[in-house]
């Protein structure tokens, strides 16, 4: 054993110390679940797919889209090794397929996120307040809970307090858990005393044409939102090689499982021609009513409100660290990217913060419904927003490897990652000419181009920004996409070793 | 003794910055602090001609033992251990630099250390709080840019900036106080460029990755 060796392995060495510190895949793992919010999904976006779409290949949607995505993930993971800031598609953007398109697609996941966040107060609203009616008299209208939610939010930002890791782990548990005893009470007693596997079949995927295929998919990725962020701990994993990849696999397979179940459940408990008529009389206790027991579903009622919760704060923290970030590149204005005491991204958080008060407030004064008109529209949106990401993050993986393999072999470089933007950007297509089907509107409405459509705008502000960049500031386009690591301009962190 | 001019070292002057002058409670998350202060002590070594700091890692320019034994025992630790980059080892600093620079300063006379409670852990309180302030004030004064900065304050200046303490810093210069540090950093020692850089990046990353 050489000298260096040595050292590497004695307690205490340097190397064994910063190992202690790093993270492991039950960690990684962690944080990617806790961020995708389960019950959110399984009470609040399940049912209200149901009755919103009218389409009931949901449990069939979550299976295909777990393999759509373990394909992209692939290349997506092979990327991460490569570059930094990789909890970030804009980075991947940027080094794949440069930097301009790089500013685009980071205005374009700003939008997406921003979407996911303010969109889940119009769940949150609407069933505290009917839970609070129910066990406490207490009436107010769906928005003063909204913006009670906001304003503990924007104090929890700005405090830096996040929910603590062991909280999370609590909540976690139990929202599985409630999710799976609903699935399993609600499987064992079909609707007519038989148990119907139609909906998990393929051909529900396109029941009403290959635009139901798109639909549907818009759906499911919605609920696997928050599996991209494995990367964000990269730097800060074991063996990240292993580690993110295991991590980020494992979180599509339990979340494609966890849904498709919850809702196939709901569909075999209710009949497969019945769900949508009885997921329009009763939301959310679409799910809570599987069980028979009325614990059962008290317990999910308030697990969903905190699930609700702890999603509208971790999507939060996302979208001001995507602003810093973006802020430190000076990409968006500088001011984003300063902390103020304690270390607080003040400026970050304050402008995700009116975003969202904006938000609900208009949605207030217009008297739209909120599940469907706030959670359901701006959530599918912003899932349409990261189904665009998706699709260009696996371009610009076979760009990156095609100019330089880094011995990477070819399923990862290029097979998988060609074979998931193909499906990808076949689906988004579908999306966009099926919207007015995930909305849940008539053909032609406003809202079906229009909601699509703010992407297409986002994405030209940011190319034409990025263009701007490029010619007038050089050496602000030339640190895009590297995140914290910009103020370095270095690509990889160097560590002295060949790359991971 | 505590005065007035400080300690003379990067390390110390930092620490104190990061505290409050009266109660001694950090003014910083610790992980930003910690990695603050490792750049400190790592720019020590840099300026007193000890270690040359590149992308790629640490080498050693020169094995003669600093006065100061802190700086001392982070040179053995370099000297051991040669294969990291900047990163590692800022990353491995700031797990103990904070403590390990307070005892320095309670050494020095400036902190006295008052034992743990139930509800919190010891803390270190300085024993004179202007001279606690001191260190905050000189690097305002460096800001306002009245006179040519020495490496030394040049440093500090970026370093503070780099961890977090830009909040405390920045309404007390000159709206071109910014610009101006940036051109003074851009102009010193290309070892001490790279610690200060690399510790905003490793700050920057640890917010990012949810570890701040």
């Amino acid at each position: 054993m050489s000298r260096a060796q040595a050292a590497r392995s004695k307690p205490g060495s340097v190397s064994w110390e910063l190992a202690r510190d790093r993270l492991g895949v039950p960690a990684v793992l962690f944080f990617v679940l806790a961020g995708v919010a389960p019950l959110t999904v399984a009470a609040g976006v399940i049912p209200t797919a149901y009755q919103t779409t009218g389409l009931t290949g949901i449990p069939a949607a979550f299976l295909a889209i777990a393999l759509i995505l373990a394909l992209f993930a692939v290349g997506y993971v092979a990327m991460t090794r490569w570059i930094t800031n990789s909890g970030a598609f804009y980075a991947f953007v940027s080094q794949g397929l440069g930097r301009v398109a790089g500013v685009a697609a980071a205005l374009v996941a700003l939008l997406a996120y921003t979407c996911l966040q303010v969109g889940l107060y119009g769940a949150f609203g609407p069933n505290a307040a009917s839970e609070a009616a129910a066990h406490l008299r207490v009436h107010a209208p769906w928005w003063a809970w909204a913006l009670g939610a906001w304003a503990v939010i924007t104090v929890l930002g700005l405090l830096r307090v996040d929910i603590t890791g062991r909280v999370l782990g609590v909540l976690l548990s139990a929202e599985i858990t409630v999710i799976l005893a609903e699935t399993i009470a609600g499987l064992a007693r079909p609707a007519g005393g038989h148990l119907s596997f139609a909906t998990l079949s393929p051909a529900g995927l396109t029941s009403a044409g290959w635009g139901t295929f798109g639909v549907l998919a818009v759906v499911a990725v919605l609920g696997f939102v928050g599996f991209e962020q494995a990367p964000v701990l990269a730097e800060e994993a074991r063996h990240p090689r292993r580690t993110i990849p295991v991590a980020t696999y494992l979180s599509v397979a339990m979340i494609a499982i966890v849904y498709a179940g919850a809702a196939w459940a709901m569909a075999a408990h209710n009949g497969d021609s019945q769900v949508v008529a009885a997921a329009s009389q009763q939301g959310p206790a679409l799910l809570f009513g599987l069980g028979a027991s009325g614990w059962l579903a008290q317990a999910a009622q308030v697990l969903f409100l905190t699930s609700l919760f702890a999603a509208a704060l971790a999507f939060h923290n996302c979208v001001w660290r995507y602003m810093y970030a973006l802020g430190r590149e000076n990409v968006l204005p500088a001011a984003l990217g300063r902390t103020g005491g304690n270390n607080i991204p003040k400026a970050a958080s304050l402008t995700q913060s009116a975003t969202g008060l904006a938000v609900i407030v208009a949605y207030a004064a217009t008297g739209q419904d909120p599940m469907t008109r706030l959670f359901f529209w701006l959530g599918t949106t912003g899932g349409f927003g990261i189904m665009i990401l998706l699709a260009l993050t696996a371009v610009a993986v076979v760009a990156f490897f095609g100019r330089d393999p880094r011995g990477e072999n070819p399923w990862r470089r290029a097979v998988a990652p060609a074979l998931a933007a193909l499906v990808l950007a076949g689906i988004v297509v579908l999306a966009v000419a099926n919207y007015h089907t995930l909305l849940g509107v008539p053909v032609g409405d406003p809202a079906a181009w229009a909601l699509p459509g703010s992407y297409a705008v986002a994405a030209a502000i940011g190319l034409g920004w990025g263009l701007v960049l490029k010619a007038r500031r050089p050496q602000v386009y030339a640190a895009i996409g590297l995140g914290a690591h910009a103020v370095t301009g270095q690509l990889t962190p160097a560590t002295g070793q060949p790359p991971r | 003794m505590a005065r007035l001019s400080g300690t003379g070292r990067l390390a110390d002057d930092l620490y104190l910055m990061a505290h409050d002058d009266r109660t001694g409670k950090p003014l910083l998350q610790p992980r930003a602090a910690g990695l603050g202060l490792a750049g400190a002590l790592l720019a020590e070594l840099v300026l007193a001609g000890r270690i040359e700091v590149e992308p790629g890692g640490i080498a050693i320019a020169d094995r003669n033992p600093p006065q100061d034994a802190l700086a001392g025992s982070v040179l053995g630790l370099l000297l051991r251990e040669h294969q990291h980059s900047p990163r590692e080892w800022l990353v491995f600093l700031a797990r103990t630099a904070a403590s390990d620079v307070a005892g320095r300063l309670e050494h020095s006379g400036y902190l006295v250390r008052t034992p743990a409670r139930t509800w919190r852990s010891q803390r270190w309180v300085p024993v004179d709080p202007d001279c606690a302030f001191a260190p905050m004030a000189r690097v305002q004064a460096t800001l306002r840019a009245s006179r040519p900065v020495t490496a030394a304050q040049a440093s500090l200046a970026g370093l503070a900036v780099a961890c977090g303490l830009g909040a405390r810093l920045w309404p007390y210069a000159p709206p071109t106080a910014r610009r101006w540090l940036q051109e003074v950093l851009a102009q010193l020692d290309p070892g001490l460029r790279e610690v200060i850089a690399q510790t905003q990046a490793a700050v920057d990353s640890a917010l990012l990755a949810h570890r701040v």
